[in-house]
């Protein structure tokens, strides 16, 4: 059959509400590397520069909702077209989550400058935030490229960032009664963990969206 | 249960193939949408339906088409009776140049009733299911003609139900209407269904969504997809149904 590919105002707007979520990951995937970095090289500028890209990616996620419900009024879109703006309303709110969580980490900072982490736990956390980083990047390129076996490897990712958190914990808490002066500020070093271990959690959702987008099935 | 159910139907006009072994059941008390390009085959199909394709010299058929489990095109069947029993509403508003009363009151003299007493019953009967009643009930001696278009409308689908079908077809009954007419033609179609089976031509994707439960996709005069309408519309299996819904072609 001959495809005439009419809607090309409307293919146009898709194209770029395709475009505006890759930008909301990338901007959400900068300030996670910022956020990272003002941990452990704490930097004032820093941590205020992530506090002001979650903010933006804020903004960003209620530009998209107007963007959808435009597309939504004026197209009327159906099948794998609604899927796709469906998708991309809910990876839009797992982007915002995941830049609050950066924004979290750089807060984390200002509470242990200064303070000399334990090696076990603090390799733990380096080893955890690697991986969260690939998956983070991960998400974006199986949304953006509707890639089912990137998207379905984010479930492998996160098993892992999940173990790791398990033996961060233990670590953390071991540490804790090494030290008991450095119980303050281990339980920040607790809370990123956790924080890393929900972005991970995001990140796995965005994959499980692109599978529902793709196949209309729960993964 | 099925109320009609067509098998290995194909229509000519002459040489010309336009319908394609087409099997389609169409459920009890359930509104089916019928979807499609131009020129597809929609209308050849539903006019099959009521034998109305009869009146095309050139038209012959075969395959089945049962209503009842009963075979339309048998030699016995009274096409009149048929036709009472398959009712039509048309793509713009048809009304008789005559009054209100005497448009919905037409098909049942036809069918012999004379009794004016059951006449008028019937006909306020059938104007309320109609949803038109109460913008008319004090002109029912003024002519049709005066309606707006909506109301034509309601007023031919008030003739159609007046001699109780058991089944209606609808052929692009919006059409020609404003947006608010189709809303209460669609509201009307809600209601309908409880005692009428509906299946409904439609070009407008989102009425299709709207009002039925069960949608068929025609394309070069064969059926490619048919099943629930939330199915079609969210979750198309064939990739030709994708397209057209999406509007990738038209």
């Amino acid at each position: 059959m001959e495809k005439k590919y009419p809607r090309i105002v409307f293919r146009k707007r898709l194209q770029k509400l395709r475009d505006y979520v890759e930008k909301m990951g990338k901007t959400a995937l900068i300030a996670y590397r910022n956020s990272l970095k003002a941990f452990t090289e704490y930097d004032e500028e820093l941590v205020k520069e992530v506090i002001q890209s979650s903010e933006e990616i804020e903004r960003m996620n209620y530009n998209l909702e107007h963007k959808t419900m435009s597309i939504i009024a004026a197209e009327q879109p159906v099948a794998s077209d609604l899927r796709f703006i469906e998708a991309a309303l809910k990876v839009g709110s797992h982007f915002q989550r995941m830049g609050g969580l950066a924004s979290n980490i750089a807060e984390v900072a200002r509470h242990i400058k200064g303070e000399k982490i334990p090696e076990r736990p603090m390799n733990d956390i380096t080893h955890m935030a690697d991986i969260v980083e690939s998956m983070i990047s991960k998400s974006i390129s199986a949304f953006v490229n509707q890639d089912m076996s990137i998207a379905r490897g984010l479930h492998r990712d996160d098993d892992k960032v999940d173990d790791l958190f398990d033996i961060a914990l233990k670590d953390i808490t071991k540490s804790m009664f090494d030290e008991k002066d450095a119980i303050y500020y281990m339980i920040y070093l607790l809370f990123v963990a956790r924080f890393l271990e929900r972005i991970a959690d995001r990140a796995e959702s965005i994959g499980d969206r692109t599978i529902f987008m793709i196949t209309c099935e729960k993964p | 249960m099925d109320r009609i159910e067509v098998q290995d139907l194909n229509v000519y006009f002459d040489d010309l193939h336009v319908l394609k072994d087409v099997n389609l059941n169409i459920k009890n008390n359930m509104v089916t949408a019928l979807i499609g390009p131009s020129g597809c085959g929609k209308s050849t199909f539903i006019r099959t339906l009521n034998r109305m394709n009869d009146l095309i010299d050139t038209f012959h058929k075969t395959g089945t088409v049962l209503l009842d489990e009963e075979d339309i095109y048998d030699p016995k069947v009274d096409v009149v009776d048929l036709r009472k029993r398959v009712g039509m509403v048309f793509q713009k508003p048809n009304p008789f140049p005559k009054s209100i009363f005497d448009n919905v009151a037409y098909g049942l003299q036809i069918h012999g009733i004379t009794d004016k007493r059951m006449l008028k019953e019937k006909v306020e009967e059938s104007l309320k299911a109609a949803a038109l009643w109460d913008e008319v009930k004090n002109k029912l001696d003024k002519s049709a003609m005066g309606l707006s278009g909506g109301q034509q409308q309601r007023l031919c689908i008030a003739r159609t139900i007046a001699v109780e079908p058991e089944v209606i077809l609808m052929d692009e009954p919006c059409s020609a209407l404003d947006p608010i007419s189709t809303t209460k033609i669609e509201d009307l179609i809600h209601r309908l269904k409880r005692d009428y089976t509906i299946i409904i031509v439609t070009h407008n994707m989102q009425q299709a969504t709207r009002v039925s439960k069960c949608t068929a996709f025609f394309l070069n005069g064969e059926i490619i997809e048919s099943g629930s309408t939330d199915k079609i519309f969210i979750e198309p299996c064939d990739q030709r149904t994708e397209d057209y819904i999406t509007g990738r072609f038209g």
